[in-house]
Order: C-alpha cells, then structure tokens, then sequence
C-alpha cells in the first residue's frame, strides 16, 4: 500500500483468512491433475492469484519478504527444468533404449503403466511452479514499474 | 454508403444462411457413435461371399484387394463384435514404428444388402486403450502430458519465455 492510502481491516481480514485456502486449493488442483480435472496450469494460475491478492490487500513491499524476486526468477526455470529433466531421466534410466518423455521407463515402481502415472504428476507438478512464479513475476514487474513511474511524477 | 449497407446485409444474410446449412452436419455433442467421432467412411462393395467368409473368421479377399487399391494396409484377422449382428472389427498386424502392437483399426458393418467398411477414428482408441496403457483415469491428462508430452513442454517453454521478457523489459538493469 503506497503512502497517504488507507488501509481497510475488512479486506486486509478476509485475505488474510482465504490466503491459506486459496494456496491448498491450488495445490490439491495440481495434485490431482491425474485423477479428476485439474492440472499444473490451473494450479499454478491459482497459486499466483494468493500472491496478488496478499498484494491487493497489503502492499507490495511485504509480498516481496515473503516471496524474494531472486526465489522467484528461480522458481520460474526450476519448473522447467523438472519437466525436461524428467524426459531425460527417462533415457538414462534405460540406458538410451527408451525416448524422449517416455516416462515409463523411470524406476518409481515396478509396474511400466504406474511409471508413465507418476511421471506425468512430477511433470504436472513442474508445470505448476513455472506458471505460478511466471505469472506472479509479470504481475509484480507491472505493479513495481507503476509504482515507480507514480514517484516519478510526484517527485517532478 | 447505403448501397454498401444493403450489400453487407445481404452477406451476412448469406452468411448465416450458410452456417445453418453446415449445422445441419454437426453431430449431436458428446454422443460417442456419431461417425466424425468413431469412424472414417472408406467405401462399400457388394455382399458376395463376403459376409460369410467374415463369419469364419477369413479376411475376404476382395475386401483386402479393395483397402490396397486405397493405400490403407490390409487387415490381418476379422473378429466378430460381441452382441451386435453383422459387425465386424478388422485387425492390422504390428509393424514399427507406426503400430508398435496389433491394432484395431477397421468396422466393417453389413446393412442394406450392402458391406461398409470404415477406418475407426483415432478417439477411438484413444478412449479405450488410454488408461490400461497409462494407469490415469483422466484422457484430458493423459493426452496432455503423456501422449502429447512435447507439446506441454513446449507450452511450458512459451509461458516461461514470456516470463523472461517482461523481466528484461520491465526490471532494473541491476537487479534481474
């Protein structure tokens, strides 16, 4: 919240009570993107929208304590990186017999239709941590850039 | 200009005209037997001694002669659809890379003193053989990262690209 702005307690209360539902919600969604509707995009969109609201309610600055820029540009590769590292583990785990994504062949259990199961919820999983750090990094970038240009105008 | 307007009403006139004509076609939403979604019309051909050889469980020649003729493999055995009369399913042998096991791949129904034989859409299979070869009840997941597993990734890529440039737009140049 900038300066000179009024805070209301009803807004600030009731964010402060959903926040923590809001960011389970997303990560049952992500969880069980095998089983019912669901999936990493969804989550992950779902998982942003508790970070902007914390920031409707609040400000900008506390968000960023909670969830540091640098976490951030991090956690937007990490997702990446799990889901192409998943295809690659699919090769080396059978020795290049097996191709690219062919989450089968990964030893989590014995059986090869439980593999490709499992494979596909690690890679849901890294589909939500993209999108989620994505989508709050572009919303906190727009927000930081309009805050600035408002000092801007004031200070000139 | 009212010239013009005449002639953008008498377009649209057409145009909706035209939309209601190609609705006729849609079929009803979900139903499961409507032809774009099961199956693929290849060609019908007389009864003959087709029908009794398709009961001893022969590939009739002639049928097989006629797929060639088209450039779709010949089935390698028929076997009779349970509960149904004169229905017909026709196997293709296994042959890498396209057909890593054998494969259901042809209707052949017998109506009207006529044989049609159709190619079954790729739906099909999709629906019956989705969750015995991926252990996933959901075919909307199993289709997104599964069988179309590049494809997510690269959507993923395209959200995390997007990411990056308005990083690089819109941060600081010291901090990034």
């Amino acid at each position: 919240m900038q300066k000179g702005e009024e805070r209301s307690i009803v807004v600030e209360t009731v964010s402060r009570v959903m926040i923590p539902f809001i960011q389970l919600f997303a990560l049952y969604v992500i969880i069980h993107g095998a089983g019912g509707p669901g999936g990493g995009f969804q989550g992950g969109v779902v998982f942003a929208s508790a970070f902007i609201l914390y920031t409707m309610a609040f400000n900008l600055a506390g968000v960023r304590e909670r969830f540091p820029e640098s976490a951030n540009t991090i956690f937007s590769s990490i997702g990446l990186y799990i889901y192409a590292g998943i295809g690659l583990l699919a090769i080396i785990f059978s020795l290049g017999a097996a191709q690219y994504l062919n989450y089968g062949f990964i030893p989590f259990t014995s059986h090869f239709e439980e593999n490709r199961a499992l494979g596909m919820d690690f890679v849901e999983m890294g589909i939500g941590i993209t999108v989620m750090a994505i989508t709050a990094s572009i919303f906190f970038d727009l927000a930081q850039k309009e805050g600035i240009e408002k000092e801007e105008k004031e200070e000139g | 200009m009212k010239s013009l307007r005449a002639v953008a009403l008498i377009l649209i006139i057409l145009l909706c005209g035209l939309f209601i004509y190609v609705a006729e076609d849609i079929p009803v939403f979900g139903d499961p037997e409507a032809p774009p979604i099961k199956s693929v019309k290849l060609f019908t051909m007389e009864v003959g001694q087709v029908v009794s050889l398709l009961d001893q469980h022969v590939v009739p020649e002639k049928l097989s002669m006629e797929l060639v003729k088209r450039g779709f493999p010949s089935p390698s055995r028929v076997e009779k659809i349970g509960g149904v009369e004169g229905e017909w399913n026709g196997f293709i042998t296994k042959e890498e890379p396209h057909y890593a096991k054998e494969e259901k791949y042809y209707w052949i129904k017998e109506g009207g003193g006529k044989v049609s034989v159709s190619r079954y859409a790729f739906v099909v299979r999709w629906i019956e053989k989705g969750l015995k070869e991926t252990a996933v009840p959901n075919m909307v997941t199993y289709g997104l990262a599964d069988y179309r597993g590049y494809d997510t990734l690269g959507e993923t890529s395209v959200i995390f690209t997007a990411g990056v440039s308005v990083i690089l737009l819109l941060r600081r140049r010291s901090r990034l």
